[in-house]
């Protein structure tokens, strides 16, 4: 089942939640919606759920305009934040409410609603917690069952609304993984909104980065990654430095330093962007060096973050493994040098 | 103590001891002497007052009238409660005070006006005595006084469950195919069950000790419209207190029955709701 949203806006009072949104998303993939919180996602979710209304705009659910389709009919599955049980109802009987409220007619026999109940808790490694109540679940098992409730109606979009969110880090993780091995085993539509840029490049076949009501860039995880289309996708996508240049006959310059070469020839005010892993340290001048002094130095697990005061700009982060920050034996308030492998130059205005 | 937990609320000691002081002096010392002073009856002669077959007509009318009572204001405090946090309307908040005024008028007061509305002469009197329906100094008229006095109960208890109840719920319930009727129905209501039943045993409770407004527009007349409060009154007021406190003491044990067998009930279902 394909969807095809068609230029959707939509306005809450004075703030613009959707600004003219144009998305595909094919049949069978995995789509995360990514930004920050009131860049417009959830209300997009929402609005392919029927949720919302748009106000302006179309959506085809595999070429059927799906757009005044109520959400009754709309047949998707809608995961929340959080969870969304019913309290006052078994495991079992959460996951049985979509095959109980439809018509006479179309409901399955009670034996093979058991039938289908079972497979789905099996599908979601629950069988054994069909009895429970949802409070006495974790938070991770109460997500899986509103994971296999949503299922039960063979939906066939699959919405998912920061379904990880009120989780802990390592639920979370697992949680992840687990939902992309479902996925590839179902393969059912699915799109799930998420503010964690990890857990979209981790899990999504392709990303959509939203900013202010706006699509900044649909692309596969690499693609956003590694050729990030804004300035925005850029800082989004993990941590960055900023350097003020100015472009000098097709080369960014940093305090007189070449770091990259440009397309254009000159300008006057440019911004660097470059991530903290791909600076080098190193204690000779290169041809294009910048000079600094460290003056942090702290261990994260695997890698080892410095901090670089640079002069006339805001302190530079370098990120090196522990093997190269051992090789290279770094002080606090030792003089460096920094190397960018990799830059990217975004002209102002 | 052997059954203290160990836990790190200070004062349990303290608090439960205060407890139960403030228990016995304000509800344990009063029951008590009633009791005692029933107990100056044989068991015969306390079977005979009890039994009195005006007295057997008062119960039928006050636990009859009173459970109506409720369970009309379990309906209508439930629709007022919905109204009242699913939609916004001009004056919103004025209806919302209205609510709680049978709280704060004296009893007697709306006893006097509702006789003096329902009357045969009187405003709504008027209207229904064409239909042939009298409603003061009628059964009906305590149902109707009774209803007016416990409205609030299970408004208040209602509205509050009602405000915290997520939108997701009936948004995933949607989702799922349901229609407006299987969500209130299926979704919804087991969830206000517990407060529901909360509203209603104090609604019922209420109702049972109820006596100032009943009796002015009940007409009080034996056999059909008197309450077993006003058998306690017209008792003591013969000097016969030894009687008065015998039917008192029906009264108390078939009300904490009653209520000990809702609050039972709310209990289940709110465990159900997994909040224990």
């Amino acid at each position: 089942m394909s969807i095809e949203i068609k230029n959707i806006s939509k306005q809450f009072g004075e703030f613009k939640a959707l600004d003219n949104i144009n998305l595909e998303v094919a049949s069978g993939e995995l789509l995360a919606l990514l930004g920050p919180s009131g860049c417009g996602k959830t209300s997009l979710l929402r609005v392919i759920a029927g949720l919302e209304t748009p106000d302006d705009g179309q959506i085809l659910f595999h070429g059927e305009d799906a757009t005044d389709t109520h959400v009754r009919e709309r047949q998707v599955g809608f995961v929340f934040q959080h969870y969304a049980l019913f309290r006052h109802m078994t495991v079992f009987e959460n996951v049985a409410f979509g095959l109980r409220v439809r018509p006479k007619k179309t409901r399955p026999s009670e034996a093979e609603i058991k039938k289908r109940v079972h497979r789905l808790l099996e599908l979601v490694q629950l069988d054994w917690l069909a009895d429970r109540f949802p409070a006495q679940l974790s938070g991770g098992q109460r997500q899986r069952i509103a994971l296999a409730r949503a299922l039960a109606v063979e939906p066939r979009v699959l919405l998912l609304d920061e379904p990880f969110g009120a989780l802990d880090t390592k639920v979370r993780k697992e949680l992840r993984r687990w939902l992309r091995r479902l996925h590839d085993e179902i393969h059912v539509t699915s799109v799930f909104v998420t503010h964690d840029q990890e857990e979209a490049l981790e899990v999504a076949d392709r990303v959509v980065v939203m900013n202010k009501g706006k699509i900044e860039q649909v692309g596969t995880p690499a693609e956003v990654y590694d050729t990030p289309a804004s300035p925005f996708v850029y800082q989004f996508l993990g941590d960055i430095n900023l350097f003020h240049s100015r472009v000098h006959d097709g080369w960014a310059e940093v305090a007189g330093a070449r770091i990259t070469q440009t397309d254009e020839p000159n300008a006057a005010n440019a911004t660097l962007y470059v991530r903290p892993h791909e600076i080098d340290l190193s204690r000779v001048a290169a041809g294009s060096s910048i000079a600094g002094v460290v003056s942090h130095i702290r261990l994260l697990g695997s890698t080892v973050r410095l901090e670089v005061e640079v002069a006339e700009h805001d302190a530079v982060e370098v990120e090196l493994t522990r093997e190269r920050y051992a090789e290279g034996d770094w002080k606090v308030g030792e003089a460096v040098w920094l190397n960018p492998r990799e830059a990217k130059v975004y002209l102002a205005g | 103590m052997a059954f203290k937990k160990h836990s790190v609320l200070p004062g349990f000691n303290l608090s439960l001891g205060y407890t139960l002081l403030y228990l016995t002096i304000i509800v344990l010392l009063p029951l008590s002497a009633l009791l005692l002073k029933s107990s100056g009856l044989t068991a015969h002669a306390f079977w005979a007052v009890v039994t009195e077959p005006r007295v057997l007509a008062s119960y039928r009318v006050t636990f009859g009238a009173s459970l109506l009572a409720a369970l009309i204001n379990l309906f209508s405090g439930l629709l007022i409660a919905w109204v009242l946090v699913r939609y916004s309307f001009p004056a919103k908040r004025f209806i919302d005070a209205l609510v709680d005024l049978p709280f704060a008028l004296p009893t007697a007061v709306a006893g006097i006006a509702l006789a003096t509305i329902y009357a045969p002469n009187g405003s709504m009197g008027e209207l229904l005595a064409p239909l042939g329906i009298k409603v003061a100094f009628t059964p009906l008229g305590i149902v109707l006084a009774l209803t007016f006095i416990t409205l609030p109960f299970v408004v208040r208890t209602v509205q509050p469950v009602l405000q915290d109840l997520e939108v997701e719920l009936e948004e995933a319930a949607s989702s799922l195919g349901a229609t407006r009727l299987q969500i209130f129905w299926k979704v919804i209501l087991p969830t206000l069950l517990p407060a529901l039943l909360t509203g209603f045993a104090l609604a019922f409770a209420r109702a049972i000790g109820e006596y100032g407004s009943v009796i002015f527009i009940a007409g009080n007349m034996p056999y059909v419209s008197e309450i077993t409060p006003l058998m306690i009154i017209s008792k003591l007021e013969q000097y016969d207190y030894l009687g008065a406190t015998a039917i008192a003491v029906v009264m108390l044990v078939v009300s904490f029955g009653l209520l000990l067998l809702i609050n039972g009930l709310q209990w289940w279902s709110a465990k159900r709701l997994g909040r224990r």
